[in-house]
């Protein structure tokens, strides 16, 4: 069984200055009989892939390509407009996890909090508290509350909690640009470590060494279609040409 | 092991929402916690308002407004103002929960329905604080309470049943009709003065309690806490157990509704 299999899956958005977005605006429309053809936007197209476990997949393709789209269908925040999307194992997002954090809260509440999230038991948090707050070096201020930290460090914390849940799929949208030097090459390395260990990843990024650094597999992706898919290398490649042509 | 396509049933949906339960008493703790840390008063915040706005109340129903026979306003005021407040307050609170949590909506899942639901159980734990000064109150006026105040926590479940589904129903909306939030403001205004709260049902002409005892679940649940806390006496059961089973009917069709279109709230956001 993969880890993560896309078949035949489809994505339209529907644009929303055309759906009315408030009781009022219904009323208007009802009104105007504006009943004129919806203006909607294909994201993906049929896009069929699978990932087995302890794989590393790249995604790579323009902006509004359906990348993130992927990323999306896959965590679970998007339902696929036609197709099946299966997912075996926990899932965890790199995604921006900052967003979780609420200001007013310290390090240490923020930890929980999100951890709860994810769907993680508080118990099981407690266990990887001290390896959280190390990896992301905040010790020092982890009762403080985050509104004092400065964005840096908050990302750090955001990461490094996702990283430590230990999960069996990990996604990663071009997260690796935040931090510093140091914690960008601690972050690799720790990616390392997850594919000797066999973690299934699946990395967005326009940062084309990376992918071939990482990456086993990439599709390349065109409109909402995967217009390539192989070794890393072969697509990277492909790319770069696409581009350049 | 995820199955991520659709058809997913409601017990499904409860199994999840029970893996997810650290979450919800999680999100509880963080309104209590800065509810109470952003402001020195803090807890006492919900002991003085209720009392001021008992005062407001009494002031104007038996001061201003001299044809008022109820006995023991004060007490009869409070019973009907607490219960109101724990309605209204976690409605106007659960109407934007998925709203204002829209960046972590959009970026991580989970069940969307720990957000109301969260909501509501905060308000409960203010109201459960609140419930002190309606004690003493009762204590100050002498009111005759019998052992009938035992069903206190049935009255409780059954009302924070009834407003978690209506929670549910109107958070799922919000996200689709953002005016929700600016109509509710008006309909609460309507609903609180047509519910008996500052008057009693019999002084309205007859068939009024008859039909707010039907369509209203808060004016059965607000007559119930004051058979128990005002009344002190024994709540009719035919009665109470109509209003439980209602609540309970809106619970599950508010579930079952926000269930259903939870799935594209992070598009629709």
């Amino acid at each position: 069984m993969s880890a993560i299999s896309l078949s035949a899956v489809s994505k339209r958005f529907i644009l929303h200055h055309e759906r009315p977005r408030s009781f009022q605006e219904l009323l208007l429309h009802l009104v105007h009989r504006r009943n004129g053809e919806k203006e909607t936007f294909w994201a993906l197209r049929d896009v069929s892939f699978n990932v087995e476990h302890g794989e590393t997949l790249g995604i790579i393709g323009e902006n509004g390509s359906g990348k993130s789209t992927i990323m999306k269908l896959i965590g679970r925040i998007l339902e696929p407009t036609s197709g099946q999307v299966t997912v075996n194992g926990r899932v965890a997002a790199l995604i921006e996890l900052g967003a979780g954090f609420h200001p007013d809260l310290t390090g240490r509440e923020n930890i929980f909090l999100l951890g709860s999230i994810m769907g993680i038991s508080t118990r099981e948090m407690q266990r990887r508290f001290d390896g959280i707050v190390g990896f992301a070096e905040l010790e020092q201020f982890i009762d403080t509350p985050i509104k004092h930290y400065s964005s840096g460090m908050a990302t750090r914390l955001g990461f490094a909690v996702a990283i430590n849940l230990d999960a069996d799929i990990l996604l990663i949208d071009e997260v690796l640009a935040v931090g510093d030097l140091h914690f960008q090459e601690k972050c690799l390395n720790t990616l390392d470590e997850f594919q000797r260990k066999g973690i299934t990843m699946l990395f967005v990024s326009h940062d084309l060494n990376l992918i071939t650094r990482f990456c086993h597999r990439a599709l390349l992706l065109n409109h909402g279609r995967v217009i390539a898919s192989g070794p890393a290398k072969e697509v990277v490649e492909q790319y770069t040409n696409m581009a350049l042509a | 092991m995820g199955q991520v396509d659709g058809g997913v049933d409601l017990f499904q949906h409860l199994q999840e929402l029970f893996r997810y339960r650290e979450l919800v008493r999680y999100l509880v703790a963080r309104d209590l916690k800065l509810r109470y840390r952003n402001s020195v008063l803090g807890f006492l915040w919900c002991l003085v308002n209720p009392l001021l706005m008992m005062t407001v109340f009494t002031v104007v129903f038996t001061v201003l407004l001299t044809n008022n026979t109820i006995p023991n306003y004060p007490v009869f005021i409070l019973t009907g103002l607490l219960a109101w407040n724990l309605h209204s307050t976690a409605l106007m609170g659960a109407i934007n929960s998925i709203i204002g949590n829209g960046a972590l909506v959009q970026r991580v899942y989970f069940p969307r329905e720990v957000l109301p639901i969260a909501t509501v159980l905060s308000t409960t734990v203010n109201f459960l604080l609140s419930l002190i000064v309606l004690f003493v109150m009762v204590l100050l006026y002498q009111v005759h309470l019998s052992y009938t105040v035992l069903l206190l926590p049935a009255v409780i479940l059954t009302q924070v049943i009834f407003t978690t589904g209506v929670a549910l129903i109107l958070s799922a909306v919000n996200v689709y009709y953002r005016d929700t939030g600016i109509i509710m403001e008006t309909l609460m205004l309507a609903w609180f003065f047509l519910t008996p709260i500052f008057y009693r049902i019999e002084d309205v002409f007859p068939v009024y309690s008859r039909l707010m005892y039907v369509l209203n679940p808060p004016a059965s649940i607000i007559a119930a806490y004051r058979d128990i806390l005002y009344y002190g006496t024994m709540t009719n059961f035919d009665f109470f157990s109509r209003t439980f089973v209602t609540a309970v009917l809106i619970l599950f069709a508010g579930y079952f509704l926000f269930t259903r279109v939870s799935r594209s709230f992070a598009e629709a956001l």
